[in-house]
């Protein structure tokens, strides 16, 4: 009971996760390295690139110490694209998820395989996942959006926005597109779960941190209904099923026994 | 007409209006009195019934003393639920006071000398100003001293402490009543009323959940 | 589903027509009239805590009969039904039962009724779609308003503050957690700009 906060991360929480992410940054000015918790970070020359961690970065933004470079994929362009594609390609779909270092193949399925970088070399380079993989510095591909692309590209709206390039309304505009076309999706993927015949399943593949944040309660306790509502009926069939096959499956319970027991159970 | 079980389920509605409330609404002595008395009548019923068998009964012959004599068991046991469920939702309510801080016992006591008649009851008798049980008053003490010990463990963590990730290492206070002096890591402050500080939020974090400072902007 | 759960406990207080099979002397009180016996045949509404065993209850008898037989309520009788299959947006179910699912999915339990739960499970989340639209909407008035809380709730106009007015308790429930949802978004956003 001590913990009052709802199932997973709350805003605030991915916020501050979100502020690991590494961005570029061009230095105005020298700056040796600072040794932190998480590791030393490069030493400042300008006028040459580096990436650190969101939240150094906007601190030096604010102090006038360094520009940040804005990530390729929130160039209105690469927005527009993934408007596009979230309307017209695949209006039923998240937009595909920033490509990770590894991924499943889908040709083998159970066999990861990287994708991208250098092919099959043995180099004992270790491969990284996000937050440790730069999905919102200069490196990253256009056209996909990472993890935390709301959190990464509020932050710089907000705070460099003179570092956009003159877009920032433009951007703006794009990604409040983004944001109301994926939430709609996400109420529609409720309805989804009650059409017969599709297993119940909502695929969320691609959606960010922030939103699931925002919609983890709702759509928990949409699937827990739905459950709920198909248990009884469910349990019934499970039971044709076992008569049929006799032997096997585990041992099912009654329609009545499941619930009623509960009236005797006071375990916590 | 009334049937058993309908005091039982007033004292879950109380229940279920609670947990959405801030503070702990009065116990429900009088319910909860009428429905233990009403399982009581229920057990005198089940024995009067049982008696003529002398410890022979059998339900197959006897079929509508037996569904009697299961009526008023379920009576029983669902008078049991409900008063279950109503302590146990307010002494997770009591915990959770516990955890943020709050003086409970002396919250309950204020409250109750807020009412209509506060002052004179408050006058009258300790106990019945209180919105706590004298169960759930030493309750609330015990599992407070319970807290202390567990969080004792730790100096340079604060277990109820604020859950939100920090923005800002410092943050500026002001201070709404004395609060006297206090240690940091850069030395002394000493907190006097309407004054300013720049502080960092780990010092004083204790102080604003307590009411003593104000977050600004 | 626990021990505790106040809303279970409330669900199980909700009544159901039940036919009592056999003459019981002593629950006539049951029927209003605690001084006579109760006759076999006669109707009287039971709570669940009390109809479900009832219900299942062998009377140990030869005839192997039940102590009660009962009916559907009328929450979830034909009409409903019907009118649920027509437009589930339109009828609102806390007029029909606070514990609308809960009430059903416990009839479930003591019969098959298959239909039944297909049109619950169609009607649940064509209203929870509903529910997440007014719920962001609600959000975000609160959030651009005034920034009270307690505004949250009168921001809705016509026909969205009918629709919320006829939510059961599981939609309530879910209300509240889209509601939150939205509602920390909106902080969270606003956030950013004070940073």
């Amino acid at each position: 009971m001590a913990l009052p906060l709802p199932l997973g991360l709350t805003h605030s929480e991915v916020a501050f996760l979100a502020e690991m992410e590494l961005v570029t940054v061009v230095p105005r000015q020298r700056l040796e390295s600072i040794d932190l918790l998480s590791g030393k970070t490069p030493p400042l020359r300008p006028p040459h690139r580096t990436d650190l961690p969101l939240w150094l970065a906007l601190l030096l933004k604010k102090q006038r110490r360094a520009n940040i470079v804005p990530p390729p994929w929130m160039h209105p362009a690469s927005l527009a694209d993934i408007v596009h594609r979230e309307t017209k390609v695949h209006p039923q779909a998240f937009s595909e998820p920033m490509p990770t270092a590894s991924r499943a193949r889908q040709s083998e399925p159970g066999y990861a395989g990287r994708i991208g970088g250098s092919g099959d070399n043995n180099s004992g380079e270790v491969i990284l996942s996000p937050p440790f993989q730069s999905n919102c510095t200069s490196a990253a591909p256009a056209g996909y959006l990472p993890y935390h692309w709301l959190e990464v590209a509020e932050a710089l709206v907000t705070h460099a926005s003179d570092d956009l390039g003159g877009n920032t309304s433009e951007i703006r505009g794009l990604l409040r597109d983004l944001v109301e076309v994926r939430a709609a999706k996400m109420r529609d993927s409720a309805e989804t779960l009650g059409a017969e015949g599709q297993g119940g399943v909502v695929s969320l593949r691609g959606v960010g941190a922030m939103e699931l944040a925002e919609n983890r309660g709702f759509v928990l306790g949409v699937v827990d209904g739905v459950r709920k509502i198909g248990g009884a009926v469910e349990t019934a069939r499970r039971e044709r099923e076992e008569e049929m096959d006799l032997g096997g499956g585990e041992g099912g319970r009654g329609g009545y026994g499941g619930d009623g027991d509960s009236d005797d159970d006071m375990g916590i | 007409m009334p049937m058993y079980g309908d005091q039982g389920n007033k004292l879950v509605q109380h229940a279920k209006r609670m947990q959405n409330l801030a503070h702990l609404p009065p116990y429900q002595t009088e319910l909860v009195r009428a429905v233990t008395r009403e399982v009581r009548d229920l057990d005198k019923d089940v024995a009067s019934l049982l008696e003529p068998f002398q410890g022979s009964f059998d339900p197959s012959a006897d079929q509508s003393t037996a569904c009697t004599l299961l009526v008023n068991h379920l009576s029983m046991r669902r008078n049991k639920r409900c008063l279950l469920a109503y302590h146990r939702t307010r002494t997770d309510k009591l915990e959770e006071l516990v955890w943020n801080g709050s003086d409970v016992l002396d919250l309950a006591g204020q409250q109750a000398g807020g009412g209509a008649n506060g002052a004179t009851a408050a006058a009258d008798s300790g106990a019945s100003s209180s919105s706590l049980s004298p169960q759930e008053e030493d309750y609330v003490r015990q599992y407070g001293d319970l807290l202390a010990a567990y969080k004792g463990q730790w100096t340079d963590i604060d277990l109820t402490g604020s859950l939100e990730p920090p923005r800002d290492l410092f943050i500026d206070v002001r201070v709404l009543k004395d609060a006297g002096e206090i240690q940091t890591e850069y030395g002394a402050i000493n907190l006097t009323k309407n004054s300013q500080f720049y502080v960092r939020q780990g010092d004083v974090e204790r102080l604003i959940a307590q009411g003593y400072l104000q977050k600004l902007g | 589903m626990s021990y505790y759960d106040i809303d279970a406990i409330l669900t199980d207080a909700e009544k159901i027509p039940c036919t009592f099979q056999l003459d019981i002397p002593d629950l006539g009180y049951l029927d209003n009239t605690p001084n006579q016996p109760l006759k076999a045949g006669t109707k009287v509404s039971l709570p669940l805590w009390l109809a479900e065993m009832l219900v299942i209850a062998n009377t140990g008898g030869p005839d192997n009969k039940t102590f009660v037989t009962f009916d559907l309520p009328r929450a979830l009788g034909n009409d409903v039904v019907q009118a649920l299959k027509a437009d589930p947006r339109a009828v609102p179910l806390r007029d029909q039962s606070a514990h609308f699912y809960g009430l059903a999915t416990h009839m479930m339990d003591l019969s098959e009724e298959q239909e039944l739960g297909s049109v619950l499970r169609k009607t649940f989340v064509t209203r929870a779609a509903e529910i997440s639209l007014h719920a962001r909407k609600v959000g975000g008035v609160s959030a651009k308003g005034k920034g009270k809380e307690e505004g949250s709730n009168l921001g809705i106009g016509g026909a969205g503050e009918e629709f919320l007015r006829g939510l059961d308790e599981w939609e309530r429930k879910l209300f509240r957690k889209a509601h939150d949802g939205a509602k920390s978004g909106k902080e969270w956003m606003e956030s950013i700009k004070k940073n």
